[in-house]
């Protein structure tokens, strides 16, 4: 019997022109949006290939070690492959950071700073489409399950028949997300294969293992929206009045709550701007700036240039130790100073970060949004982990560069040398491991699986006392 | 006996009495016909009698089973026919008896033996391949009782089944009714068309404020005075102050 409520009802839906609408959308929505995907991955890659080659040159047309120092490095965050499918924060934070011995790096230029219009439309990859449009569709098709039956009469056919009502609601919870399960995949399958045949874009097996958890949250994810549209159907009299109050709490997940975290995180753990800890930061600068100014007075007040010809360059050796010297403590100092004012910062932020994304994760969406961002490697986590590399890498990069300069520090005894860059050192940044993505994305599943359970408790429970009449 | 109800009474939160100890029996072959305006309480006893709501006090018996005690198993002997029937629109009439064929247990039956029982029913051979959403009122009322006659269970419950129809359908409808009347079903028929239903009903009754107020054989029933009967019992009157 439980197959046979199955089966009607796969193919009552099936046979539905909500359906057919669904069934199209879906599959232009998905292709599209993994086309989109692809082709901004591509022109993002080619952009990589195009900014690491003009670094090189870059590094290599520097005269001498000071201009160096003061030009830096350009670190380009290479392109995500799974940005296909997830775009995640990619398009709004910075890809490029420039590393000297000046500044703490930081990223810039993001795809939606060098053209805004993306940032107000956004990015259609295929979370997206799930998060949105297909939530949307598990409602449509769930809204009017036990009520819409009860009002066009077949409930009360249905069940003058020894149909136990739990079989009943467990079949057609089955049976409808069965068919709201069709236009998911058949479309998401071809857009893999798409994925697959496409010259030059490679998965590994690991980009596979995610693609795959990626699906797995995207069911998870319906799911919730499906037993929620079961639950209020079987709690309701009216099919009208059913998709009203989930068309409520639609909104209500989707929107309110996502943006109502960050708002309510901020008031409660607020952090300084970012102009404020530029402020903190330049106001120390100028304070080893003049540090370095007394220290070179007393310096040359100590050691004056040599009367005779034959001290001079005795005299330039030390200038050189000590000028080595000041340079790598200073700089160590303001390194230091930077990354406590740094710390602090991240601290902050990441407190309030981790309030708002905890008080978010209460909607489905939000719980989504970050499993497949962790998942696809396109999140804020992602983000921070490959900015912490490039402040790692500064220190290094700051001492090489140091005592390149002050090695080959020439006072007043014409060309300085061009710079070697055989062994400059090069950044190195670790991708987050699977086994860590699927660790961080464990309260987001926890939830929305315990969503799932409650609400078709409810549902079900529901159902055993609705009133068919 | 078949359908029988022992004092059964039914009273809403509300505190609105809907059935006050109604009792009466419909035997094998017979067909029952409950009179009774809006609210008279003859719907409320079918959704008793269907297990969809729990009387206040008494008994509903199918063949003997208290559809309260055993819900599912009374359900193996009663078809149920409403008002309007109501099918999968998106289903063809071969899809819809198809299912609710396995539904009432009937699970090895063919194509044919469906089309034999949509012929019997009257229904164009045309239309068994339509979906139902284009069907008139008419034909669903026979789709569904088609269905009735596929579960082949020893009782048919039919809610108002002739309200909205054509004259030549009722007609055909109450045929319909006769013929499984002779086939030994016991029919309990709630009407509010005295008239149409005396034509075939082999006991009438009439219901007022969820009372039992009159019951008559047939033959009882032709030196009544049915329009008399009909303002008496059927007509809507506002209360009296």
């Amino acid at each position: 019997m439980l197959r046979d409520i199955i089966a009607k009802e796969i193919q009552d839906t099936i046979m539905s022109p909500r359906f057919i609408f669904t069934f199209l959308l879906c599959t232009i929505l998905i292709l599209l949006s993994v086309y989109i995907g692809i082709n901004s991955y591509l022109a993002e890659q080619k952009e990589y290939s195009a900014a690491i080659a003009l670094n090189k040159k870059n590094l290599e047309s520097q005269p001498n070690y000071i201009t160096l120092a003061t030009t830096g490095t350009k670190i380009n965050k290479r392109p995500v492959v799974l940005s296909t499918v997830v775009s995640g924060v990619q398009e709004a934070v910075g890809r490029v950071a420039t590393v000297n011995v000046a500044f703490d790096p930081s990223l810039v230029d993001s795809k939606y700073s060098s053209n805004p219009v993306f940032a107000v439309f956004g990015a259609l990859d295929l979370s997206f489409i799930v998060k949105i449009v297909l939530s949307l569709f598990a409602i449509l098709f769930t809204y009017d399950a036990i009520v819409g039956e009860k009002e066009r009469g077949t409930l009360k056919l249905t069940l003058s028949n020894r149909v136990p009502r739990d079989r009943l609601i467990l079949g057609k919870a089955i049976g409808g997300f069965i068919s709201l399960l069709i236009p998911l995949v058949i479309p998401l399958v071809l857009s893999l294969l798409i994925l697959l045949i496409y010259p030059n874009v490679s998965l590994s097996g690991d980009d596979w293992g995610r693609i795959g958890l990626i699906c797995v949250m995207f069911l998870i994810y319906l799911s919730v929206f499906f037993t929620l549209g079961l639950f209020v159907s079987t709690r309701t009299s009216r099919s009208s009045t059913s998709f009203l109050l989930l068309l409520f709490i639609w909104v209500t997940f989707v929107t309110i709550i996502p943006k109502a975290a960050v708002i309510v995180a901020a008031r409660i753990n607020p952090i300084p701007s970012v102009h404020e800890v530029t402020a903190q930061k330049d106001a120390y600068l100028q304070e080893i700036q003049k540090e370095s100014f007394v220290e070179q007075q007393k310096f040359f007040r100590e050691h004056p240039r040599p009367e005779k010809q034959e001290e001079i360059a005795k005299w330039n050796e030390e200038i050189r130790k000590w000028a080595e010297d000041i340079q790598q403590r200073l700089t160590a100092k303001i390194d230091e100073k930077n990354a406590a004012i740094e710390r602090d910062y991240q601290t902050k932020m990441r407190v309030q970060q981790g309030l708002a994304v905890n008080l978010s994760r209460i909607s489905p969406s939000s719980a989504l949004m970050f499993s497949c961002m962790s998942l696809a490697r396109t999140g804020i986590s992602e983000h921070d982990r490959f900015l912490n590399s490039i402040k790692t890498y500064k220190p290094i990069f700051t001492k090489w560069i140091n005592a390149k300069m002050m090695r080959t520090l020439n006072l007043g005894e014409g060309e300085q040398p061009k710079p070697e860059l055989s062994d400059m050192p090069q950044f190195e940044f670790k991708p987050e491991r699977l086994s860590e993505s699927v660790v961080r994305i464990l309260p987001d599943l926890a939830l929305m699986v315990f969503l799932i359970i409650l609400f078709f408790i409810g549902s079900y429970v529901s159902f055993l006392r609705y009133d068919v009449r | 006996m078949m359908l029988e109800a022992k004092d059964l009474t039914k009273r809403y939160e509300d505190g609105l009495l809907a059935v006050d100890h109604l009792n009466f029996k419909v035997e094998p072959g017979e067909i029952f016909c409950m009179f009774g305006a809006n609210g008279a309480g003859k719907t409320t006893a079918i959704n008793i009698f269907l297990g969809f709501i729990p009387p206040t006090e008494g008994t509903a018996l199918i063949e003997g089973v208290d559809v309260v005690k055993e819900p599912l198993k009374s359900k193996d002997y009663i078809s149920f026919v409403s008002e309007n029937v109501m099918l999968y629109d998106n289903f063809t009439a071969f899809q819809n008896i198809n299912y609710f064929a396995k539904l009432g247990g009937k699970r090895n039956l063919t194509k044919a033996d469906y089309a034999q029982v949509l012929n019997r029913v009257g229904l164009q051979e045309e239309a068994y391949n339509m979906r139902t959403k284009k069907y008139s009122k008419g034909m669903r009322q026979k789709l569904g009782i088609a269905i009735a006659m596929v579960k082949d269970a020893p009782n048919i419950i039919l809610d108002e089944p002739t309200a909205g129809l054509d004259p030549k359908s009722g007609q055909e409808f109450l045929k319909l009714l006769l013929e499984l009347r002779d086939k030994g079903k016991s029919i309990f028929m709630s009407s509010h068309d005295i008239f149409r239903a005396k034509l075939i009903a082999d006991r009438v009754a009439f219901m007022l404020k969820g009372r039992l107020v009159m019951l008559r054989t047939r033959k009882e029933l032709e030196g009544e005075d049915l329009n008399q009967l009909y303002v008496e019992y059927m007509e809507e009157r506002p209360e009296a102050a």
